[in-house]
């Protein structure tokens, strides 16, 4: 539906459109194409951020004050589930409707962005269960379960700032990676903790101070 | 056309619309017909018939692709369809310059 500037829906050229009439439509063309056709960057960044925040944040009280550290109670683990699930789907559908239609060049590229983060997240996974089947104990596979796929996020991020020369997406990228790295130091307890606050605090930041519809 | 004069080709509600809206899209980039069709809120007919206009002058390339379902007819802008917009613009704004902003009329009685 239309719900831009009011305009006869015909072919013909008696419009008697005036500079002040070309210059409202100018604008108002312009926003409801960005408005549709550009992916809401600001509603990602806060919808990850509230997965990091309230998923660690909930793994890490389900396993603080554990000792030894034998992992995350299955309500915790529901929760980040429901969480991250949550989260793909309002990926699929904001990145789905703003490119729906729109081929290309760019659409090659986000193609092979995303089959490149699926098989990274696929295999942070896979990596999991193989170092449990190898015998690493619940503390490594703690610290690796919450700060590999940061670290993969945060890599994915920086990659992709290239392409759509964007400085937040590279800080937002460079932090992740950073807090991968250094959280997990704080142990398999503490990783969950730090991830949630630093990581889950980065992405609602980035997304505050973010204009909501910019593709770069 | 002369310098300083607003591009016929453009200088119709529609067909200014459509180019703005393929502009928003980068270089290189296309918007499905019935995507276009969508976020201008033409009937086919007519939005077939602005696009003629606009890739005679050279402004926009359609391009189909596939067959059966999954047939797509690809609209984007030419680099000339850019520069004509451009162009365009810059026009606009002068004569916006120029333009006497309009006073309110005094009250009468």
């Amino acid at each position: 539906m239309n719900r831009g500037v009011a305009m006869q829906d015909s072919a013909d050229e008696g419009t008697g459109m005036d500079v002040q009439d070309a210059a409202a439509i100018m604008q108002q063309a312009r926003e409801r194409a960005e408005h549709e056709l550009r992916v809401s960057y600001r509603l990602l960044f806060a919808t990850y951020g509230l997965l990091y925040l309230i998923g660690y944040g909930t793994v890490w009280l389900s396993v603080r004050g554990q000792h030894p550290y034998h992992g995350p109670g299955s309500t915790a683990l529901v929760v980040l589930t429901l969480l991250a699930a949550a989260a793909v789907v309002v990926t699929v559908v904001v990145v789905g409707r703003a490119f729906s239609g729109v081929g290309g060049w760019s659409a090659r590229q986000r193609r092979v962005a995303l089959l490149s983060f699926v098989t990274a997240i696929v295999g942070v996974y896979l990596l999991e269960d193989a170092l449990f089947r190898a015998g690493a104990s619940w503390s490594v596979i703690g610290v690796y379960g919450a700060a590999a796929p940061m670290l993969v996020t945060g890599m994915a991020y920086a990659f992709s700032s290239a392409f759509v020369a964007n400085w937040s997406v590279f800080g937002l990228g460079i932090w992740l990676i950073i807090v991968a790295a250094t959280s997990a130091f704080a142990g398999p307890v503490g990783v969950w903790a730090v991830g949630a606050l630093a990581a889950g605090l980065a992405f609602l930041l980035v997304a505050a101070v973010r204009p909501g519809l910019r593709r770069s | 056309m002369s310098q300083g004069e607003l591009d016929p080709v453009i200088h119709v509600p529609a067909r200014l619309r459509i180019m703005v809206s393929l502009a928003t899209l980068p270089e290189g980039d296309d918007l499905s017909f019935t995507r276009l069709q969508d976020l201008i809120g033409l009937t086919p007919g007519n939005l077939i018939t602005h696009l003629r206009k606009l890739e005679d002058a050279g402004y926009v390339r359609t391009e189909k692709s596939g067959s059966g379902v999954t047939a797509r007819t690809g609209v984007s802008l030419t680099r000339e369809g850019r520069a004509a917009l451009d162009r365009y613009t810059a026009v606009l704004r002068q004569l916006l310059d120029t333009v006497e902003p309009v006073s309110p009329r005094p009250a009468s009685g």
